[in-house]
């Protein structure tokens, strides 16, 4: 928004670039790999009593955890893609002008909005049947296929949010269009939508990172992704308390090597495509 | 007989299109075409179902459900649950036969079908520190006690005897809770507590009070399933009649429990 | 009263629709509980959390290159890592850590329970999160203004509590009715550390009682109502708030 003198009461909101947290240079090597080297030393050494030490543990389950966190981003990436094909074809419901679709898909909207991932994902797992008979066919349900649909749930309904925010583009653009002779759809398929993918990425880019964090909530219900395992491998290890910090911190370095690049490249989209008023 | 009529309905609202699968007629002939019996145990529970590090769940009853798997010919899949989704997972079909510590009680034996003789016992007792001196259950009132979520002795616990039950979804996290002191007692199996006084890493801790609610455990089928339960039934007589519960527990570090070793003279 | 409460009692015998939370007093306790407990943890967190999101975006905005950082850092690790995790890691592991008291059942606890670490770990989360909108918030008060305070003579606190937030306030509270809903709803995670909320009481009455399909229906519920309610008063304020013309 413009304003007409240069002293206004507010200026409009822009989002707020974070300054990072180290930015890594050739001077700043020698010491991370001196850090690096004393470190695991200090960590690899034995409790004392004979027993494993506390990384050498870690080290035996790492590849077991590896592969239950490869199974959470498939879980993520699949979740992503249903709910964003459902989502926005309910956004699109949202802002049409039939009257009883737009209520429906609003009410849908906000139904999933506000229920807690947990719940939802609480009830796929126990509603939804483990097999369906399709013509004849049996088709599985396994526990992680219910984890993806009802993950996709609230990602469903935060993309029709998302895209229902369209109707922020500027109205010039509708009546310019208007007045060109497009009727409505043709005015949304080729020229609201093209416009709009630009300002939905960065949104759908942190409702991806917030998935993929939620993925661990599988593991309440028993999927057997990075968080269950980890509870397994204690088990296993007999219930240690000082096995918990190294195991738990582990899984968060996991999921920060993971979420912190994508946060990273959100950024960098949100200025490349700023729009300038 | 009881109607679910909001199962029924919901049910019905996600499979108008699609019809949902039923379970078969004879569940023994849709293990033996496919090829592949598939149990249900636990996998945080050492030394009945626990993990080794390649991921593969290994213990008593993994060892028990591979006979199964042998006995009819097929290949033997574990499918890891916990207590408060073993029975669901029964009923809806998605593992053949489960064998998951659980204990046997009437009202379960209304949700699946139990086989008798029991393959094993356990009671229901506390891990707790030496010097805070429990003597009695009572003496657990108004303590919080961690427990496992779906145990079916929090409830009794915290009515009978007053405890504030503190129930955590997993072994570990329980164990590591008792640790740090953030509850007084930990409420469990005596078979997995005696195990665990024997550990070195637990010798402050001990198990002083009188195990009560001594349970058979039952492991289930689908009920309706009574060809597969009379087979269990057999399996059962002929692991008490070999001794193969008395060599699983000496194989996985128990000592030889009071229920197994009179189930074995009784049967010999 | 009682006989309202029977009245689901012949529910379940006639028609199988269990809801044991309605009839039976000592579920009903746990349950009213629960409901209780859900909303004091929600009300402690948001506090905190908006506590934690003025200091931080205070601190970001101070001359001190490394207090920035240290801020920058903290935003960092908390937006980016898995919620639960870090529940986990407080209670567990950094819950062992700490020095134990003696408390009153004759034992050595440690000093924080796991109310407390629920909120101390939901709060950072929720303040990773409000310390970014608080800061854009900052940022739509023009340098004009805050340099004609300074002109007047008030010192760098009283312009940030007297003119700054009040102004910044207006644009943030869209985003932050946002951020407040999620962190209602995130509260059921401290199911995990046995914070005896409204989704571990449910999950306690279903297990003794084989009843999931009520209680899951009975949650979904309760949420959208306790949500729907937060959200409509939220909305409220928002539209009260509002700067005519702006947005």
């Amino acid at each position: 928004m413009t304003y007409k003198s240069d002293l206004p009461v507010m200026m409009p909101p822009k989002p707020y670039e974070a300054e990072p947290f180290f930015r890594l240079e050739m001077r700043h090597v020698v010491p991370i790999a001196v850090f690096l080297i004393i470190g695991a030393t200090m960590a690899f050494a034995s409790d004392g009593d004979g027993k494993q030490s506390r990384m050498e543990v870690l080290m035996n389950w790492a590849p077991l955890l590896l592969k239950g966190f490869i199974f959470n981003l498939i879980i993520s990436v699949s979740a992503m893609a249903l709910g964003t094909a459902v989502g926005a074809i309910l956004g699109l419901g949202q802002i049409s002008l039939n009257r009883p679709l737009s209520a429906g898909s609003w009410f849908v909207t906000q139904f999933f909005r506000n229920a807690p991932w947990l719940v939802l994902l609480f009830f796929a797992m126990f509603l939804l049947p483990f097999e369906i008979d399709l013509f004849g066919l049996k088709i599985p349900f396994p526990d992680w296929f219910k984890a993806i649909l009802g993950l996709s749930l609230p990602v469903m309904a935060n993309v029709s949010e998302i895209v229902r925010a369209v109707r922020s583009l500027p109205s010039g653009q509708w009546e310019a269009a208007e007045s060109l002779a497009y009727t409505r759809r043709q005015t949304l398929w080729l020229i609201i939508l093209p416009q709009c993918v630009k300002r939905m990425l960065p949104p759908w880019m942190n409702l991806y990172s917030i998935l993929t964090m939620a993925t661990v909530l599988a593991s309440i219900v028993g999927v057997s992704e990075v968080m269950t395992l980890t509870g397994r491998a204690l088990s296993a290890e007999g219930g240690r308390p000082e096995l918990l910090a190294p195991f738990y911190g582990f899984v968060l370095l996991l999921f920060f090597i993971y979420c912190y690049p994508i946060a990273r490249f959100t950024v960098w989209l949100e200025k490349k495509f700023a729009v300038i008023n | 007989m009881k109607l679910k009529n909001i199962q029924v309905f919901a049910a019905a609202i996600v499979a108008s299109t699609v019809g949902i699968g039923t379970a078969s007629a004879d569940i023994l002939d849709t293990i033996k075409e496919r090829g592949k019996l598939i149990v249900g145990v636990k996998a945080d529970y050492k030394p009945y179902g626990f993990l080794d590090t390649s991921g593969a769940i290994i213990g008593i009853e993994p060892d028990l459900a591979s006979d199964v798997a042998a006995k009819l010919g097929v290949e033997v899949e574990f499918v890891p649950v916990v207590s408060s989704n073993r029975m669901q997972f029964l009923e809806q079909g998605k593992i053949d036969l489960m064998i998951a510590t659980m204990t046997d009680k009437p009202d379960r034996r209304e949700v699946v079908l139990i086989p008798d003789p029991n393959y094993y016992s356990s009671g229901t007792n506390i891990l707790s520190l030496k010097s805070l001196g429990l003597a009695s259950w009572e003496d657990l009132r108004g303590k919080p006690v961690c427990g496992i979520q779906g145990a079916f002795y929090n409830k009794a616990t915290s009515q009978n005897y007053g405890a504030e039950i503190v129930a955590f979804k997993g072994t570990a996290e329980a164990y590591s809770a008792l640790k740090a002191g953030n509850c007084a007692a930990f409420v469990y199996d005596d078979s997995a507590i005696v195990a665990k006084v024997a550990d070195p890493e637990w010798a402050d801790y001990e198990m002083p009070l009188p195990t009560i609610d001594d349970a058979p455990w039952g492991l289930a089928v689908q009920l309706g399933e009574d060809a597969f339960g009379a087979l269990m039934t057999d399996m059962i007589i002929d692991w008490h009649k070999t001794g193969r519960i008395l060599e699983l527990e000496t194989k996985w570090g128990v000592t030889n429990t009071p229920f197994a070793k009179a189930m074995n003279e009784k049967y010999k | 009263m009682e006989f309202f409460f029977e009245w689901f009692r012949v529910l379940y015998e006639e028609t199988g629709i269990n809801l044991p939370f309605l009839y039976d007093s000592y579920d009903r306790n746990r349950m009213f509980n629960g409901f209780l407990t859900t909303i004091w943890l929600s009300l402690v967190c948001l506090f905190f959390s908006i506590v934690i999101g003025i200091v931080g975006a205070w601190l970001q905005g101070s001359s001190f290159k490394w207090s920035r950082r240290i801020v920058n850092g903290y935003i960092q690790l908390f937006r980016n890592t898995p919620p639960l995790v870090q529940l986990y890691f407080f209670y567990f592991a950094i819950g062992t850590l700490l020095p134990r008291v003696e408390n009153d059942w004759g034992g050595q606890s440690p000093m924080l329970g796991s109310f407390a670490w629920a909120a101390i770990s939901l709060s950072f989360f929720a303040g990773a999160f409000n310390v970014e909108i608080f800061r854009s918030g900052i940022e739509a008060v023009p340098k004009s203004t805050v340099e004609a305070a300074e002109a007047l003579g008030f010192s760098k606190l009283q312009i940030y509590k007297d003119i700054t937030l009040p102004l910044a306030f207006r644009v943030v509270l869209p985003a932050l009715n946002n951020n407040l809903v999620n962190l209602v709803k995130t509260t059921t995670l401290a199911y995990a550390i046995a914070v005896p909320e409204m989704l571990y009481e449910a999950n306690q009455i279903w297990s003794d009682n084989v009843n999931v399909t009520e209680m899951m229906v009975f949650l979904l519920l309760a949420y959208f109502a306790l949500v729907g309610v937060l959200v409509g008063g939220m909305n409220r304020w928002e539209r009260s708030m509002k700067i005519p013309g702006y947005g």
